[in-house]
């Protein structure tokens, strides 16, 4: 067992599937002798070679390109994104050539687009969105947003061996800021499957990514109070695990939707809907959501802060409807 | 090749060399000059402007229209059995077209239907030119490739009859459909210039597994226009994968035409700014189609990179079945009427080279019109898919299919590096 920081958990995990399986590459912007922006693949081109660790030009309908039509050949290509927000310049790639592969003609396509998203390290509104919600509602995507450095390590070679496109958010104010014990053995983390991050029977916040650790903070505080507070970490937005969803609402009848997405349109609108679809008879409360404001990311710590989800929110809506 | 000052009356910076060449020109060494080689026989000489204003704003072309056509060039690399073979797909890819053109009217179509006339030696030449092991993804004009690459005419006309037996078992319609395994052909989607960075992959995934393969796409003068074009083009020619891009400048983008797409002369020379190799053959001469493309799939064997073809000619039907194409000035259509590509290269065969004497030049005619014939019966007693079959294959899962390196486990070479911790600095934190 070592203590690896989630950056280098998910380091280590695309480390390994390239130890482990030839087919398996990664593609884009400065990976190469320079590591990527954030050193996810530093140090990778000494040891697998120019061929397998390649620096692309600015391009991501490229590289998506180029990752898509080598997949075709029975590659695993990881092709890496070096800020999410950038994905919206291969949105038309993934959303209709990628996707719809396998549905349309039969073709799987084997890879993996990654890369770091989220807020809270004042990155300013081009290098702190959360895009998932485009992929979730692309069918054809498995989209998968880790919280835990195990689960990163654990997802992201879960992703590789999958024979799938998989988009995978890396949460960026995560990568230095966790660290855990990572088995030494090899071992995937399922994809579709959500955990109980923390147990409760008062009432459950669903959530994913960063915002688990808001979750877990706020469950401390309330803890103190007497509300005992279940995490559900659901892992993978696409598919989503319903059975996790629901089962958690069925043991504690009350539910928070936590995310740091803008609130219209996040995944926070459909676990309602599947909820009322599966668990409508339990529910002892109103469906509460939690999220970031329907605005871009803003720049300024003062401005950002108030934009992203607190722990003093979750903490003032638990008790909220623990009352109700 | 020397560069020529170009005394067209129209724009033009194409004076450049091309940088294998790389030699100033004499009279002024500051200025780079970049031939691009051009195998036509004649050099179409023609404009088309937007005229009229109020409620008569129309297109008008002008320029030489009367000129004879000229002559097929003889191809260096075929021969007569080949020529025919090509000749015979050429055949086929029409009169598939008729055949669906008449289902259309039968009212046997789902939505509509795109043609490829005037294009079919661009579209067959061009396919006949890879070797089995290519890989192509073709454009809803390129419908002759498939036939060429070993579909037969039934798989298109069930797609556009959306039927259950269609190769994407009513998912999809047209041409739009792929083979990994056999004919190694991506499916295109109805975005234009998606499929070249898709092929510069498929060339990148293949020389990972040790093969330097041709990959051969499409783009019209319209679709070229697109970011992705340039982004796909470049990123093969940085990488040296053996792409092989014909560009087929057939003037009209829907009803735009291409002097509203750019504004280079010949969009060969972009291939300039690629820093790849640009050739310009006439799209209506099978024989120029191959050789250029013969050429450029050789040398992606060699693993030498990627190249552009500009084929030129004319869409001689609207952009689909519904569109009349009023919009093309008529002379135009007479123009490259009588330079029929089927008609030429009939000709070429049976009067010029006599490698196809008339008797036998009907009878393959009439086997043509046979097999269309049995493949339009076939194609139309295929039932439509069931409802429900729009269920499932979302995801490729519970094992339906097994991912293996097409051409063979990657050879890597592992480096001395271990895998340690990053202390490097980073972009935010």
């Amino acid at each position: 067992m070592a203590q690896l920081t989630y950056l280098e958990a998910i380091r280590q995990g695309i480390w390994e599937e390239m130890e482990r399986d030839p087919t398996v590459f990664c593609l884009g912007e400065d990976i190469g002798i320079y590591g990527g922006a954030f050193k996810i693949t530093d140090g990778f081109i000494d040891r697998f070679g120019p061929e397998r660790v390649i620096d692309t030009p600015i391009a991501e309908s490229a590289i998506v390109g180029a990752a898509f039509g080598a997949s075709l050949t029975g590659m695993r290509p990881v092709a890496e994104f070096q800020f999410m927000d950038f994905i919206a310049c291969a949105m038309n790639q993934i959303s209709n050539m990628v996707a719809k592969t396998h549905y349309l003609w039969g073709a799987p396509a084997p890879l993996v687009l990654r890369g770091p998203s989220g807020g809270n390290v004042h990155g300013g509104p081009f290098h702190s969105q959360n895009p998932e919600m485009w992929f979730v509602h692309n069918p054809g995507l498995k989209v998968v947003c880790p919280a835990s450095a195990y689960d990163a390590k654990g997802l992201i070679k879960a992703s590789i061996r999958d024979n799938n496109p998989v988009v995978f958010f890396e949460h960026k104010y995560l990568y230095r800021r966790i660290k855990e014990e990572i088995p030494a053995e090899d071992y995937i983390v399922a994809l579709g499957k959500a955990r109980v991050a923390r147990e409760g029977r008062d009432l459950s916040i669903i959530t994913y990514a960063a915002m688990v650790f808001t979750a877990l903070e706020a469950a401390e505080i309330l803890a103190k109070e007497g509300i005992d507070v279940e995490v559900i970490d659901l892992r993978t937005l696409a598919p989503l695990d319903r059975d996790a969803i629901a089962n958690t609402v069925r043991k504690t009848n009350k539910v928070i939707l936590l995310h740091e997405d803008a609130k219209t349109g996040g995944i926070a609108g459909e676990l309602a809907a599947i909820i009322n679809e599966e668990a409508f008879d339990d529910l002892d409360g109103p469906i509460v959501r939690i999220a970031a404001l329907d605005t871009p990311v803003p720049f300024s710590p003062p401005q950002e802060e108030y934009f992203l989800p607190k722990v003093s929110d979750v903490v003032r809506e638990a008790r909220r409807l623990k009352a109700y | 090749m020397a560069a020529k000052k170009n005394k067209s009356k129209f724009h033009s910076n194409g004076n450049h060399s091309r940088p294998k060449t790389n030699k100033p020109a004499a009279a002024n060494p500051q200025q780079r000059t970049y031939p691009i080689p051009d195998l036509r026989l004649e050099k179409p000489n023609f404009i088309i402007r937007q005229v009229g204003k109020g409620e008569d704003v129309h297109y008008q072309v002008s320029g030489e229209l009367n000129t004879p056509v000229p002559p097929i060039r003889d191809s260096k690399y075929l021969n007569k059995q080949q020529t025919i073979e090509i000749y015979r797909y050429m055949l086929l890819n029409r009169k598939m077209e008729i055949a669906l053109e008449n289902l259309y009217k039968q009212g046997k179509v789902v939505g509509g239907v795109y043609f490829g006339l005037g294009q079919e030696a661009c579209s067959c030449a061009s396919a006949y030119a890879l070797d089995k092991d290519d890989w192509f993804a073709p454009m809803i004009r390129n419908q002759g490739a498939l036939l060429v690459r070993g579909f037969r005419a039934r798989d298109t006309m069930m797609q556009y009859m959306a039927k259950a037996d269609s190769p994407t078992k009513g998912r999809d319609g047209t041409s739009h459909f792929g083979d990994i395994y056999q004919r190694n052909m991506v499916s295109p989607i109805s975005m234009l210039g998606d499929l070249i960075p898709v092929l510069s992959g498929v060339a990148l995934g293949a020389r990972l597994q040790g093969r330097n393969v041709a990959a051969l796409t499409w783009i019209g003068d319209g679709g070229q226009s697109t970011g992705v074009t340039y982004e796909g083009i470049n990123f093969a020619a940085v990488q040296d994968l053996g792409l092989v891009l014909v560009v087929e400048s057939n003037l009209w983008a829907y009803s735009t035409p291409s002097e509203m797409q750019y504004r280079v002369k010949d969009l060969a020379e972009r291939a300039i700014g690629y820093g790849i190799p640009g050739v310009i053959v006439d799209g209506t001469d099978a024989c120029q189609v191959y050789d250029a493309v013969r050429d450029a799939v050789e040398r992606a064997h060699r693993g030498e990179g990627a190249s552009l073809i500009e084929a030129k000619m004319m869409r001689m039907k609207g952009h689909a079945i519904h569109d009349g194409a009023d919009y093309v000035p008529k002379p135009l259509f007479e123009y490259w009427k009588r330079r029929d590509p089927i008609a030429r290269f009939e000709n070429y065969l049976v009067n010029v080279k006599k490698w196809l004497p008339a008797a036998e030049n009907k009878q393959l005619i009439a086997e043509v019109e046979k097999e269309i014939e049995v493949e339009r019966e076939a194609a139309v007693s295929s039932p439509m898919p069931k409802p429900e079959s729009a269920l499932g294959g979302v995801y490729c899962e519970h094992g339906c299919h097994t991912i293996k390196p097409k051409y063979g486990v990657p050879k890597v070479k592992t480096g001395a590096g271990k895998f340690k911790e990053t202390e490097a600095a980073v972009h935010l934190k």
